[in-house]
């Protein structure tokens, strides 16, 4: 029985998927890949077949990355679970190396390391995103989106599953979130400041990456209201429960409002203000700060070229989804 | 005989369990029975350690009836799998029968059978459903109705590598729902004998078909937002008539439930599915005279 499987969604990218399945076969001594084709329409299912010592599943119908990662849990035999996307990376040994970090913490529901960032051609932008140094109880933290962390650089002990449920296939980008939370509600978390994976970060200079990060945190926002039914947020006291909701609205906000300050030399207006205006319908009153409108203002008389101000937003935006911000 | 598992999903009903367990254990020769306790409260976890011989799974946050049975998919390792309620019960011997069914038609991806209505007080009627047993490519009629009980289901575990799993959200639903996607790429086969002796609900029982209104709204979302655009569904004209008669099956089984509920003195209930009758619009109620097929309950 392999000690891991590396699981392997995806959709349409048969030349991406080749070096993700290379990277993964790398990164552990005993491990097993499953890949799970997501009802690619295009040559996926050959390009597969080519791949030696793979385990290939092909769904005839869609699931979404969240269905395509519980039927890849279900067909998987091994103890460890680790995700991996398909134009992502994995770091040669990384798996071995988180593996022994987590067979040491029995109580540990999952493992996190770092990540290197790099452009959509695989070269690193020398940026390393490393999980906040806590190990230990981090559920407060993931809550409220203040534990930067991927499915990437995350490894999970598979009997976990059991104990909280699979993953939700109904959160589109999000569900990756979600099973971590619940999954650190009820075990602890190792953390590592090792690098384990290469991060390919989507079109880092245009809007389209980040109005899909914009999105993501939006809908966990929200989605954090349906987390709050888990039985250690509801032993809270109601002003605790309020001051976690408000300290992440003002995190989001804060993020989703730096994102759009970036945006402004290039000119993307319509991202900008489809960002704020997500601001607004999550906390209005943190778009009106004088901070935020002294922000905008001087971006405005420098003929925005806001990018190369210093901000005076100081926002950590340290949010558990993709694309790690700096 | 290839290895089958049963999965049993349970919440706070120890009393219950104990039979269902057994039952399992005397429909097949090699069956492996999996409890999965739903996050129960009570005495479920102590007496399920005094049942010998089941794989048991206590899941610490309530996943509802689909999520459990998925997990009880995750540690299954049978071939062949099916989903037992804790309140109804396996005939002796059927799940060999069944299996040895669907063991003949190799193509065919899911068998199932017919239950035994049996009322709350645990008495076994004289009523089968469902009485006719269609077999082959049974897509579109499996659009119009479930008539597949979920207790008589035996399907390939190899189908769910490709249809995916059981939809978490889903409540009361999330059964045909994986009969429709299974059916839709394989036929599928019947055994026309009682397997399994079923529950009913009534009206304050808390379950099942006091939730009429709400699990018909739940379908007719199900098949307006996924059923209908399934890739066989999409393109084709038969999805109208599938339509005409998935919505008059919902019209009866509304019907009846409001007449249950006033013979049940549960006024409010009866006015919310009154108003999902309503709601189904006009061209439903003219078709309800219609309707011969359409599962009632006791």
């Amino acid at each position: 029985m392999p000690s891991a499987s590396i699981i392997i969604p995806t959709r349409n990218r048969p030349q991406s998927l080749r070096r993700a399945v290379e990277s993964a076969r790398a990164a552990g001594n005993d491990v097993e890949i499953i890949v799970v084709d997501d009802a690619s329409a295009d040559e996926t299912a050959s390009v597969c077949r080519s791949l030696a010592g793979i385990k290939y599943i092909r769904l005839d119908r869609n699931q979404g990355t969240a269905g395509a990662r519980n039927v890849g849990i279900l067909a998987s035999s091994g103890e460890f679970i680790a995700f991996l996307d398909d134009d992502d990376l994995r770091l040669p040994g990384s798996l071995d190396l988180q593996i022994a970090k987590l067979a040491a913490t029995p109580d540990a529901g999952f493992v996190c390391g770092a990540m290197l960032l790099a452009d959509q051609d695989y070269n690193l932008t020398g940026e390393i995103s490393a999980p906040s140094p806590v190990s230990g109880d981090v559920f407060w933290q993931l809550l409220e989106l203040d534990f930067p962390v991927m499915p990437l650089s995350v490894v999970i002990r598979k009997e976990c599953f059991l104990r909280v449920g699979l993953l939700n296939r109904h959160l589109r980008g999000i569900d990756d979130w979600d099973i971590l939370v619940r999954l650190a509600e009820l075990f602890s978390v190792v953390t590592m400041n090792e690098p384990v994976g290469i991060y390919r970060q989507p079109e880092p200079n245009s809007g389209q990456g980040s109005s899909a990060q914009s999105e993501q945190l939006a809908r966990a926002a929200r989605h954090q209201l349906q987390l709050f039914d888990l039985p250690r947020v509801r032993a809270l006291p109601k002003s605790e429960r309020k001051a976690i909701r408000r300290r992440t609205l003002y995190r989001v906000a804060d993020t989703l409002l730096l994102n759009a300050w970036r945006r402004l030399p290039e000119k993307e207006f319509a991202f900008a203000v489809a960002n704020i205006a997500t601001v607004m319908r999550l906390h209005p009153l943190r778009v009106m700060r004088p901070a935020v409108i002294r922000t905008i203002a001087k971006t405005i008389s420098n003929g925005f070229n806001a990018g190369k101000v210093a901000t005076t937003n100081s926002s950590s935006g340290a949010t558990g989804l993709k694309t790690p911000i700096a | 005989m290839p290895l089958t598992s049963i999965i049993i999903t349970t919440h706070n009903r120890p009393q219950l369990l104990p039979r269902a367990v057994e039952s399992a254990f005397a429909s097949g020769a090699n069956a492996e029975v999996i409890v999965v306790d739903d996050a129960s409260t009570d005495e479920t976890a102590a007496v399920c350690r005094e049942l010998s011989g089941i794989k048991y799974v206590r899941v610490e946050r309530n996943q509802r009836v689909a999520g459990a049975r998925n997990l009880g998919v995750l540690v299954s390792n049978g071939e062949y799998l099916t989903f037992l309620d804790d309140d109804d019960l396996r005939v002796p011997g059927s799940l060999d029968a069944q299996v040895k069914r669907l063991a003949a038609n190799p193509e065919a991806g899911l068998v199932y059978g017919q239950a035994v209505l049996v009322n709350q007080s645990g008495k076994a009627t004289t009523r089968f459903y469902p009485n006719d047993c269609p077999e082959g490519d049974v897509f579109w009629q499996l659009l119009g109705r479930n008539f597949i009980p979920c207790g008589s289901a035996v399907f390939r575990r190899s189908c769910l590598d490709r249809v995916g799993l059981l939809d978490h959200v889903l409540a009361g639903i999330d059964d045909w729902d994986l009969w429709i996607r299974i059916a839709e790429l394989y036929p599928i086969v019947a055994l026309p004998e009682p397997v399994l002796h079923w529950r009913q609900s009534t009206p304050s029982s808390q379950q099942g078909t006091s939730q009429a209104a709400a699990i018909v709204s739940q379908s007719v979302r199900q098949f307006r937002q996924i059923w209908e655009r399934l890739p066989r569904a999409a393109n084709s004209p038969e999805i109208q008539q599938a339509w005409r008669r998935f919505s008059a099956n919902m019209g009866a089984h509304l019907s009846t439930e409001v007449l249950r509920s006033l013979r049940h003195r549960r006024l409010a209930q009866a006015t919310k599915n009154l108003f999902a009758l309503v709601n189904l619009g006009p061209s439903v109620w003219f078709r309800l005279l219609r309707v011969n097929d359409a599962y009632s309950p006791l």
